[in-house]
């Protein structure tokens, strides 16, 4: 039996990005961020990020740019040169826009940055993604307390990532998790995490032949797919971050059978 | 990965005898059904078998009050850390794995039961197969404790499926010190009760928590590694090897002396020879 589909050397890679990720998030002062709970606004599907005052220190996050930087060229020396233009790039100007512009995840932005400077078209965002998360995941770490249910379609209620993971956990209890910022909230078994649909003869199951622990949950409504992984069978429960990475082949299951990660919302009139 | 040496922690007063243990293992095993006679009891095989891993034992037993008590035990293989089952195989097919526990390599298994013979509770068995030309031949089964699934960070099939917590699995440490807590718990309610992990063959990687003695479960109560697989394997098998030394330089001292003194023997032959007629 063979779980995953990933590279033993990508998955490495990612373990040691995850680290370093907490790492700086450790190393944050937590009175950078003030999140504010305004339950109306979480009640209309609004995360909380959007109204949490979160001061950057820009200096610290071009030393984390550094840090990544070293990582990637640790795997792909021809790297180093590419992150030492985007450094030269990054004043503390561009820097805020980074972080503004991975905020809102415009890929667009991204995209045409490194279209501009002449560099590989993945590197400016994936850099802005894998800094800015500490921030996100210090969030959700303040605010889990509050965090019990999320609004159906509007993604994780801390940081807005579309919804695609779920685990299996104590008592059979479906718990979300959010690959992103790490917050993990509950929802019914037999409920699209997308739409809300409670009907059990449109919320089918993909099962893998093989996969013993893992689901696919389809909702025929919204053609939303939630990946559900019963972890209580694992003898050390991985990150929701590197459970995501490893069962990237359900996703291409779902996809591949006409399912989406972000379900349709239907014109109601 | 990291290896750790992982234990599977079975703590028995907490089975209720649902059997979905032996289920998932045959279902995760791949392993046939065995039609069986009516045992006389709930339980369904008399003892593992090559093709049935573990077994549900439903033991009746009267207690120091006169009481009857209803004992149930999922038994399968120990997984020693000293096994009498590695020390006698000649083809090197038991064999311990990363996770501490005991393995048959059916490539190099040839079938001579000697593990069978050895293992001081009763688990390895035989499975007989046929090859395609009809030709029947033995390979030794037991539980693997789904090392195909701990190699994927998964735990065995049976603990999974345990819906009472009766089995859990994690590291050694982790384990034997729930054991002692689980045991404290129930001294009162079992004043017999105790933690099954043997040291006659160097502690077990299925530890148990037993109400009862270990007799009334049918198990013995100081398994060790039979003295008669210790000769074999750490003395009979090292002179053999020495002895097999000496044979092939008795032979090279033969072949050079024949070589050098080759037409003193060829005289000495056509002698002979010609002494008969």
């Amino acid at each position: 039996m063979k779980k995953s589909v990933v590279s033993k050397e990508y998955q490495k890679l990612q373990k040691e990005i995850i680290s370093l990720q907490e790492q700086w998030k450790t190393s944050l002062d937590p009175d950078r961020i003030l999140p504010r709970i305004d339950k109306a606004a979480m009640e209309s599907g609004v995360p909380v990020v959007a109204w949490t005052a979160i001061d950057f220190d820009i200096p610290l996050f071009l030393q984390w740019i550094e840090d990544i930087g070293k990582l990637l060229a640790n795997y792909q020396p021809e790297l180093e040169k590419t992150i030492e233009t985007i450094k030269g790039l990054l004043d503390e100007e561009t820097a805020k826009r980074w972080i503004d512009e991975a905020f809102a995840f415009n890929h667009i932005y991204f995209a045409s940055f490194a279209e501009e400077q002449e560099i590989d078209g993945w590197i400016p965002q994936f850099i802005a993604e894998t800094v800015l998360r500490p921030y996100l995941q210090l969030t959700a770490e303040k605010v889990q307390g509050e965090i019990q249910y999320a609004v159906h379609g509007a993604g994780c209620p801390v940081c807005g990532e579309p919804v695609r993971l779920a685990q299996l956990e104590d008592g059979g209890k479906k718990v979300l998790h959010c690959p992103r910022c790490l917050a993990h909230w509950h929802d019914k078994r037999i409920t699209c995490s997308h739409c809300g649909n409670e009907d059990h003869e449109t919320v089918h199951f993909l099962t893998i032949e093989g996969e013993s622990a893992a689901q696919i949950q389809v909702c025929e409504e919204c053609k939303g797919y939630t990946k559900i992984i019963d972890t209580r069978q694992y003898i050390v429960k991985p990150t929701p971050a590197m459970l995501d990475l490893n069962t990237i082949h359900l996703d291409f299951v779902a996809q591949e059978n006409g399912y989406k990660s972000a379900g349709e919302t239907k014109q109601t009139n | 990965m990291a290896t750790a040496e992982y234990v599977k922690f079975v703590d028995v007063t907490k089975c209720d005898g649902c059997r979905a243990c032996m289920v998932a293992c045959k279902n995760w095993n791949d392993l046939p059904a065995e039609p069986e006679a009516f045992q006389g009891s709930v339980q369904s095989h008399a003892n593992v078998t090559a093709n049935t891993w573990n077994v549900l034992s439903f033991i009746e037993h009267e207690n120091g009050q006169g009481n009857l008590e209803y004992l149930f035990r999922h038994s399968s293989c120990f997984h020693c850390t000293d096994a009498a089952c590695v020390k006698v195989c000649p083809e090197d097919a038991m064999h311990y794995t990363e996770f501490g526990t005991v393995d048959v390599d059916s490539d190099k298994c040839v079938g001579c039961g000697y593990c069978v013979q050895n293992c001081p509770f009763d688990v390895v068995q035989l499975a007989t197969y046929k090859d395609t030309n009809g030709k029947e031949y033995k390979k030794a089964q037991k539980c693997t404790m789904c090392v195909d699934r701990l190699e994927e960070g998964m735990q065995p099939a049976c603990v999974t499926t345990c819906h009472t917590d009766a089995m859990e699995f994690g590291t050694k440490e982790e384990m034997l010190k729930k054991a002692e807590k689980r045991l404290s718990e129930i001294k009162e309610r079992f004043p017999n009760a105790m933690i099954y992990n043997p040291e006659g063959v160097g502690g077990t990687h299925t530890i148990y928590v037993l109400a009862e003695k270990p007799s009334v479960y049918g198990l013995p109560e100081q398994p060790k590694v039979p003295t008669s697989a210790i000769v074999w394997k750490d003395y009979a098998q090292p002179i053999g090897k020495m002895m097999l030394g000496a044979t092939s330089m008795a032979l090279v001292g033969a072949f050079v002396s024949n070589k050098l003194f080759n037409k003193e023997g060829k005289d000495h032959e056509e002698d002979g020879g010609g002494g008969h007629e």
